[in-house]
């Protein structure tokens, strides 16, 4: 065990004068395994907001396309994460990119170009790029966001904004959202698992497990609000709405090349708007 | 010291009272145990003691609860927080769902608080060597066994050695082990002056703590006194109090009409 | 006739890689009444979740009635073994009493009527009988714990696995659960339960089989296993013996696991 780790993991939210009798535990604050994973949090949040807007911004095919090659699965397949990645960030754009792509596809209004015809239904060239356009967008949106939640810990994130002057409140709520869809599917994966041993048959078809899911989701939202009400309490119960500074242990270093990097990040959104609306853009 | 007087509660949407005419003090330094049936009115004496009745779960309050001989009704939450620790029943509520290990967790109370650091962390680790869980410091609160929330939870609020602590059945999903670790543990609180008021199933664990135990019926105090006088009176049986092995024991060898001091040596 | 027989079962949890359970013998003959003891993390819960196939196992085979249980759904296993988990909140989730009880039978295919008798005769059993339209969240929670059990009770399977039955009841809802014990015994059928309340295991049950860090260390009757030889075993894994048999051997009466063998003791020493 280090003997006082936080000089070590930057800076500190207030001065470390105070010599520690006992050590804080060395694996706290402890650099992640990869470049990648040990870059300050803020800094990942923005990387994954900024590639979000911009699959937006930028419009066309090939923009969002380098957006999510550059911002998503380079640094995923680099870190290691790539089909961790790949897998939960289908999960959750499939859905919409589904039914975003066949509404699309069939019922774009002012377009020519038959590919072919389903039915009563008329699908148009038109109409599958514009498919094609939402699809990367989602997908892009989707892999952002995913490759920022598994290479962040919570608790990290929450322990940096704190440091740079957010009310706990705030942080709280942003690190109870992040983390209350895993505990919902815990809950939730509970409850079925109790169902099963009680008979409920969910192996093999969609339809089955389905069946199983259904009547969980109401007691599965009414449990988590109720959860939320209930952890607000304990927190304060333990002193959490305290006036004044909380007292932090270890903070995530930032160093200042991050701090440009972030800047930077932002600033390319105005240019991309100002770009956009003087009529340039990619295909 | 904690003083509740003419204290009663109706939870909002309930028909009746869950306790009414509670008369209770809890001293400084003083271990007091409360036992009765299941719904007997344990939880809500619990959370009234702690000062979150109203706060906590929405009802009525009849009566008023001192603390210090000051009204607790205007007090802020965490100035609560700073004299009276409490724990529920259900220890995956207590945990905070924001620390990404055990040891930040016990350290958040005292983090809230302000405290140095150096006393926090000083504090932390006591309070996981107690209860003998500083193997677990590294782990996610949100992966831990039931019985380990509650030693995790626990040691989070020993952290702030708050004078007041309130627990309720804080043994329920402990093995032996972890339940004689949190009998010892208390009692070196107690020893150092704070007062403690526990709701327990296990008579035994308060046979070997408490200093006095209150029985609940029905929401009313059926019967106060010291320890080892209440524990021994077989009618709290009747109440739906398991009585303490040695007590059963000495029934079941009087009742075979066999002298119960064969047991005495048992007992020193 | 339902037995049981797990052989060389290791299971290793993916995400963690704990190894809960590292090589467990075990064989439970049908009607037994075996009690599974052991710190908490020793491997209890682990094991059981795996007599209903809800956890497959990293290596070794669980054999019910003779029959791989890899071969079987879990939704079949479950018309065979029932087994109710420690923790309400993660089980319950019907709107009535009467629908959480319902569930397994009708997951089973049962007739209306038939369901309508198992469900008031588990509810019964558990003392709930006047409350099959209460919504489950108005119950307290011991008495919603006692819900669970009528929901494994109503599934009338040949083996009953029970984690951490008594678990927040008081006298009476300790006194029920084991009187459930022995009426499910009194059936014929089998009943398996994880317990750290060493004198309701020593009153109720034949067998006990006592876990540390996912291995079996003893398995015996409970004059067996809480004898004063078996002490430091069972210290070992940081169990204490009951009062009962504490006494016992303080005042040399050989193994009295509980208070009546106790009793009898004495009797026998002074006829």
């Amino acid at each position: 065990m280090g003997h006082d780790t936080l000089t070590t993991v930057g800076d500190p939210a207030e001065p470390a004068g105070d010599r520690l009798a006992r050590p804080l535990p060395a694996w706290l604050g402890r650099p992640g395994p990869t470049s990648w994973h040990r870059l300050n949090p803020l800094t990942k949040l923005t990387i994954a907001v900024v590639t979000s807007i911009q699959a937006v911004l930028l419009g066309g095919i090939v923009g969002p396309s380098m957006v999510l090659l550059l911002a998503v699965v380079l640094p995923a397949v680099r870190t290691g994460v790539g089909r961790q990645v790949i897998r939960t960030s289908l999960l959750l754009a499939l859905p919409l990119a589904i039914s975003a792509s066949l509404v699309n596809l069939f019922f774009l209004p002012d377009a020519p170009t038959t590919l072919f015809e389903l039915g009563p239904f008329r699908a148009t060239e038109e109409g599958a790029r514009f498919a094609l356009e939402i699809v990367i967008r989602v997908v892009a949106i989707a892999g952002a966001l995913t490759l920022f939640y598994i290479t962040t810990r919570t608790s990290d994130l929450v322990v940096d904004l704190e440091r740079r002057g957010m009310s706990p409140r705030l942080t709280f709520v942003v690190g109870s959202a992040v983390t209350m869809v895993p505990q919902m599917v815990d809950r939730a994966s509970a409850i079925a698992a109790a169902q099963r041993a009680r008979g409920l048959d969910t192996e093999g078809s969609p339809w089955r497990r389905m069946r199983g899911v259904l009547p969980l989701v109401g007691p599965t939202i009414m449990g988590a609000l109720n959860e939320v009400e209930e952890r607000t309490l304990a927190l304060e119960a333990r002193g959490f709405t305290r006036p004044g500074r909380r007292t932090l242990l270890w903070s995530p270093s930032d160093p200042a090349y991050e701090r440009l990097v972030r800047w930077s990040l932002v600033l390319t959104i105005p240019v991309v708007v100002i770009v956009r609306a003087g009529g340039w853009g990619l295909p | 010291m904690i003083h509740l007087e003419g204290v009663g509660y109706r939870y909002a949407g309930a028909p009746r009272p869950s306790v009414l005419g509670l008369d209770l003090e809890l001293r400084d330094g003083e271990v007091v145990g409360v036992v009765g049936a299941a719904e007997a009115g344990k939880t809500t004496l619990c959370l009234l003691v702690a000062g979150l009745a109203p706060r906590a779960i929405r009802g009525e309050l009849r009566g008023t609860v001192r603390i210090d001989d000051e009204d607790v009704g205007p007090w802020p939450m965490h100035r609560l927080a700073e004299v009276v620790g409490s724990m529920s029943q259900d220890p995956s509520r207590q945990l905070s769902g924001v620390n990404g290990s055990v040891f930040e967790e016990v350290c958040f109370g005292p983090m809230n608080l302000g405290m140095p650091r150096a006393e926090i962390v000083d504090r932390a680790w006591w309070a996981l060597d107690a209860l003998r869980i500083t193997d677990l410091a590294e782990r996610d609160p949100a992966r831990l066994s039931g019985g380990q929330m509650q030693l995790v939870a626990l040691a989070g609020l020993l952290a702030i050695r708050p004078r007041h602590l309130v627990l309720d059945e804080p043994t329920a999903q402990l093995d032996p082990a972890g339940t004689r670790l949190v009998g010892d543990a208390l009692q070196r609180l107690a020893s150092d002056g704070a007062s403690i008021l526990i709701a327990e199933q296990k008579t035994d664990l308060l046979a070997r703590i408490a200093d006095r135990v209150v029985v609940l019926d029905e929401g009313r105090i059926a019967m106060e006194g010291l320890t080892d006088t209440v524990l021994a009176d077989p009618s709290i049986e009747t109440l739906g109090i398991p009585l303490p092995l040695m007590v059963v024991l000495r029934r079941a060898v009087a009742d075979a009409g066999i002298d119960a001091r064969v047991l005495d040596v048992v007992e020193t | 006739m339902t037995e049981l027989r797990l052989e060389g079962l290791v299971h290793v949890y993916p995400d963690s890689g704990v190894r809960a359970l590292d090589g467990i013998d075990l064989r439970i003959d049908t009607g037994e009444r075996v009690a599974l003891i052991g710190q908490n993390g020793s491997g209890k819960s682990t094991l059981a979740r795996h007599l209903n196939g809800l956890l497959r196992p990293t290596e070794g085979l669980v054999l019910v009635d003779g029959q791989d249980a890899r071969e079987r759904t879990v939704a079949s296993l479950a018309g065979d073994v029932a087994v109710c988990f420690q923790d309400p909140d993660r089980q319950v989730f019907s709107g009535t009493v009467a629908a959480e009880v319902d569930f397994g039978p009708r997951n089973l295919g049962w007739s209306a009527d038939v369901r309508r008798t198992a469900v008031a005769t588990a509810l019964d059993a558990v003392g709930l009988a006047g409350d099959q339209r209460t919504n489950p969240y108005d119950l307290g929670d011991s008495r919603r714990k006692l819900l669970t059990i009528a929901s494994v009770l109503a599934m009338g399977t040949p083996v009953v696995v029970l984690d951490e039955p008594t678990t927040g009841q008081d006298a009476r809802g300790v006194a029920r659960i084991g009187a459930i014990v022995r009426q499910l015994a009194a059936e014929g059928r089998t009943v398996v339960a994880i317990s750290h309340d060493m004198t309701f295991v020593a009153e109720h049950f034949a067998r006990v089989v006592v876990m540390r860090a996912g291995r079996i260390i003893l398995d015996g009757s409970p004059a067996d296993v809480f004898a004063e030889a078996a002490w430091p075993i069972l210290a070992s894994t940081f169990l204490e013996p009951p009062l009962a048999a504490v006494v016992g051997a303080r005042l040399d009466l050989g193994s009295t696991p509980t208070p009546d063998a106790v009793v009898a003791a004495l009797r026998a020493r002074t006829a």
